[in-house]
């Protein structure tokens, strides 16, 4: 069962792995570019994240990941939409 | 959410980037994504925590008062008595002083402590950095400092205590 894999296993597996990592690059740029306009104003005065931007960053991000797995599932899961 | 930190690898590619570009033109160096580390996060973390933001509030306050009722306890003339002499009445003097300081800095500790434990809940909750913070936080301690005089009085001095904290603000914002 453990036989050595091909070459176009390999090639399979790193081209998997390409789109992994250019799938989760994409997720990154994307959260923290939404979660920013969302959360940060056009006008500020100081480099610190206020409280209040620190709390809404903190709901942003956890809400665009719960909403990226739960339709990453749906995708995934082969079923027709409904 | 134990997968490898994509921020060291965007620190990396930024890098990258800032040096090949000064290889070809003569760029101002890009400076590299510095992330802040543990201990600037924890440090973060520890600051915006309400209970500790609220007692360190409180602290500050009760200092300020401390010097406050320092110098009005300076200012109030003692009930002259002829008995007494210079020593004594000096003795006298100062332990107004101690007294008026130490009530006044009970004040405004209590003042601070609620102050900054309001805007901090309430800034949390709302999640954004704004000027009705102040006015709600200021408006909750105004209350509760004259909620004895009844709920008229705790009115009038939300109300007060309101206004004079977003003035405060913005002239600290303006500065």
């Amino acid at each position: 069962m453990a036989a050595p894999p091909s070459a176009l296993d390999k090639e399979q597996i790193f081209g998997m792995a390409e789109k992994e990592m250019e799938y989760r690059v994409e997720l990154f740029n994307k959260m923290t570019q939404t979660c920013f306009n969302k959360c940060v104003e056009n006008r500020y005065k100081e480099s610190e994240l206020n409280m209040g931007e620190n709390s809404c960053i903190d709901r942003c991000v956890s809400k665009y990941w719960h909403v990226t797995n739960l339709i990453g599932q749906l995708l995934g899961s082969g079923k027709p939409p409904m | 959410m134990k997968d490898p930190n994509p921020s060291v690898v965007f620190a990396a590619m930024a890098d990258d980037s800032g040096q090949a570009t000064s290889n070809e033109v003569e760029k101002p160096q890009i400076e590299p994504i510095r992330l802040p580390s543990v201990e600037e996060i924890r440090g973060q973390d520890i600051w915006n925590n309400c209970a500790v933001r609220s007692v360190v509030s409180g602290v500050m306050g009760g200092g300020l008062g401390i010097f406050m009722g320092l110098f009005l306890g300076a200012l109030d003339n003692p009930i002259m008595q002829e008995e007494m002499t210079g020593r004594q009445q000096l003795i006298y003097q100062a332990k107004q002083m101690g007294r008026r300081s130490i009530s006044s800095a009970k004040a405004f500790a209590v003042m601070g402590f609620i102050f900054s434990a309001a805007e901090c809940v309430v800034e949390k909750a709302r999640a954004k950095h704004d000027m009705t913070n102040t006015a709600v936080a200021g408006c909750t301690t105004g209350g509760v400092i004259s909620a004895k005089g009844g709920p008229r009085a705790a009115c009038a001095g939300c109300a007060g205590f309101a206004a004079f904290s977003v003035l405060i603000e913005k002239f600290l914002e303006g500065h």
